[in-house]
């Protein structure tokens, strides 16, 4: 689009209502400024949203389950006994009064273990989706907003990270690096994954610039950038919502599994890494269930919760999916 | 004169070439004129009051100037029309319903256009457009309300406040009161009218295809013709006693107050105007004209044959050059 985002130096002229300052009296008493006849409508909104979400079993039950992971997650490292890489000279011991979930061979204790696990798998989502997403939906915005030249480079620059294997370009990045850092894992997560928010971000923009409101958006004079955020995206912001909760569950699906693999952040805890762990000492073969069942229900409950919610809050915020 | 535009000629760019939309038109508007520009689909008339304001990228164009209160207007260069944009000059588009976005209410919207134009005195403005809402009509409380909330004349009326909102030089009303009944049409014709007279908009171009709305509220209307001006006068003039053959058949096609048409047949314009995409020389409404001779092969010139009416027809120029 030849309308570009260009910064005028000079402020236009200003309205010419001053000179009449008598007849510019409120009127009725109304505040002057734009809050007065917003507030009623807001709280209207807000509350129906409100009571449709409080209504929604699944979200209600999606949220609630993840609320009580997310206690555990900041609670539980500070209640554990003994850090979670700390050699408590107990070894293979059953869940019990002292070691609550019991202890691996190297006598780590797994309650320890799994609570500062839990909290880095957290850690790894929220910026793998904050990256992600910032990523995705900048160049998303940028390719549909703008179109033309743009918009096919951006999309042969997507179309290239998604044919990228992320699993080998870990490996080999990995080789490079003396230590991987719980940062490391969760931007890189985000940078292998933004192509399809980008491709969903840029299709809806393609076809809402093209509206008879950004239309006269535009001809009103308004700047491009407060285009795309105030009339735009929220048309879409329900979707990004959903996009945002999506992408934290699978970075930590990702993480769990890349740690799995051996491949995740060195020097500390994560649900992968007990689990790796497990694997090698062949914790199956040998029946020492207290060591692997706790991270994998844990990462199960904690990305069913999120998808359980999205599901909820896909029918609050679409009211055609809300049931009556 | 607040608007002069001198021989603005609008082309959009497709793969056999340049298809003229807007041809060398030229006219002038006094400050506090509303002018009507009519004509029929295709002629021209919303390119040309689209190029005034926004040449949107397939819009190209190709000679002369448009003059705003004395100034140039750069039509042709974006960065430096968006911000006399809604601050010197106006549309009201052909979509003026659903021009609002469905997730702003009004009056935030409003603040993003403020914010937009850098206007400082927001609480000022918007305690004007209270008034200005409460003036039309509408309750005030239109402020805090979504757009879907609103009725389509309500939403018309709205877009249509919030355009004249900085008080614009000139204001385009693009087939304003086409999608609106015809209680509503009147409403929105007075309204423009009022906002005129208040000096809310110096000038206004209403363009339209229903005469009988210019009629209404229009000062002057213009014909446009196949993206040509074909005639420019003052409204009485135009509706009483028009002088180019094409207003004239315009005007007869229309239905008259207290003329029974079971006994008389309203008659058309026989034949289709020509395709801007390879227009043939000379006139273009030779083909259709039951008066074209010989010159019709030149293009007639669009001069004014009486003080403030322009024509561009041969017939008509020898007619006044003879008596």
């Amino acid at each position: 689009m030849s309308e570009s985002a260009s910064q005028a130096p000079e402020a236009p002229k200003p309205p010419g209502l001053a000179e009449s300052p008598a007849s510019v009296a409120p009127v009725a008493g109304a505040p002057a400024g734009l809050a007065a006849g917003g507030v009623g409508a807001v709280g209207r909104q807000r509350g129906d949203l409100l009571y449709y979400g409080l209504r929604n079993r699944k979200l209600v039950f999606g949220l609630g389950l993840e609320l009580l992971l997310v206690l555990f997650a900041i609670i539980g490292p500070i209640i554990a006994k003994y850090p979670p890489l700390a050699l408590t000279g107990a070894q293979l011991q059953h869940p019990g009064g002292t070691y609550w979930l019991g202890t691996n061979t190297l006598g780590n204790d797994l309650f320890s273990q799994l609570a500062n696990g839990l909290r880095e798998s957290y850690l790894v989502g929220a910026l793998g989706a904050l990256s992600a997403s910032v990523v995705g939906m900048a160049l998303g915005f940028a390719a549909g907003w703008r179109g033309g030249i743009l918009d096919e480079v951006l999309q042969m620059i997507t179309n290239i990270v998604v044919m990228i294997p992320s699993l080998v370009l870990l490996v080999v990045i990995g080789a490079y690096l003396n230590s991987r850092s719980v940062l490391f894992e969760g931007i890189f997560i985000g940078l292998t994954t933004w192509p399809w928010v980008a491709r969903a971000v840029r299709a809806q923009t393609f076809s809402l610039r093209s509206r008879e409101f950004v239309d006269m958006a535009k001809l009103s004079g308004k700047r491009p950038l407060a285009i795309i955020v105030r009339d735009i995206a929220p048309n879409m912001a329900s979707y990004l919502f959903l996009v945002v909760i999506l992408l934290f569950g699978s970075s930590m699906l990702l993480a769990a599994s890349y740690d799995f693999l051996g491949l995740g952040p060195t020097g500390i805890v994560s649900l992968g890494t007990m689990m790796n762990q497990a694997q090698n000492e062949a914790a199956l073969l040998y029946h020492e269930w207290w060591w692997f069942i706790p991270p994998g229900v844990v990462l199960t409950a904690m990305v069913a919760a999120l998808l359980v919610a999205n599901v909820g809050l896909d029918e609050v915020f679409n009211p055609k999916l809300r049931e009556q | 004169m607040s608007v002069s535009v001198e021989n603005l000629s609008v082309a959009y760019r497709s793969r056999r070439g340049d298809v003229t939309a807007v041809d060398n038109v030229s006219f002038a508007l006094a400050d506090g004129e509303i002018m009507g520009l009519a004509g029929e689909s295709g002629s021209g008339k919303s390119t040309l009051g689209n190029a005034l304001i926004y040449l949107d990228p397939r819009m190209r164009q190709t000679g002369g100037k448009v003059t705003l209160d004395g100034r140039e207007l750069p039509i042709a260069d974006p960065k430096s029309m968006r911000p006399r944009r809604m601050t010197e000059i106006s549309l009201v588009p052909q979509y003026a319903m659903s021009a609002l976005p469905p997730t702003r209410k009004i009056g935030k919207l409003t603040g993003d256009l403020l914010k937009s134009h850098r206007v400082r005195n927001q609480a000022e403005v918007l305690t004007e457009m209270r008034r200005r809402i409460e003036l039309i009509g509408l309750r005030e409380d239109v402020l805090g309300k979504y757009p879907f909330e609103l009725s389509g004349g309500m939403r018309q009326r709205v877009t249509i406040i919030m355009s004249t909102l900085l008080n614009p030089s000139l204001l385009i009303a693009d087939e304003v009161t086409s999608a609106l009944d015809v209680s509503t049409q009147r409403a929105v014709g007075e309204m423009l009218l009022e906002f005129r007279d208040r000096g809310y908009v110096k000038s206004v171009i209403a363009i339209t295809h229903d005469l009988s709305i210019l009629a209404q509220i229009a000062d002057s209307i213009t014909i446009m013709y196949a993206g040509r001006l074909a005639e420019k006068a003052s409204t009485d003039t135009i509706v009483n006693s028009p002088l180019h053959p094409y207003t004239q058949a315009l005007i007869a096609s229309l239905p008259a107050v207290g003329v029974r048409h079971d006994q008389t047949t309203l008659t058309g314009i026989p034949g289709r105007p020509p395709s801007l995409a390879s227009p043939p020389a000379g006139c273009r409404f030779r083909d259709r004209c039951p008066f074209a001779f010989g010159k019709c092969r030149e293009t007639p010139p669009f001069e004014e044959v009486r003080p403030g009416h322009y024509v561009a027809c041969w017939k008509v120029s020898q007619e006044e050059q003879a008596g």
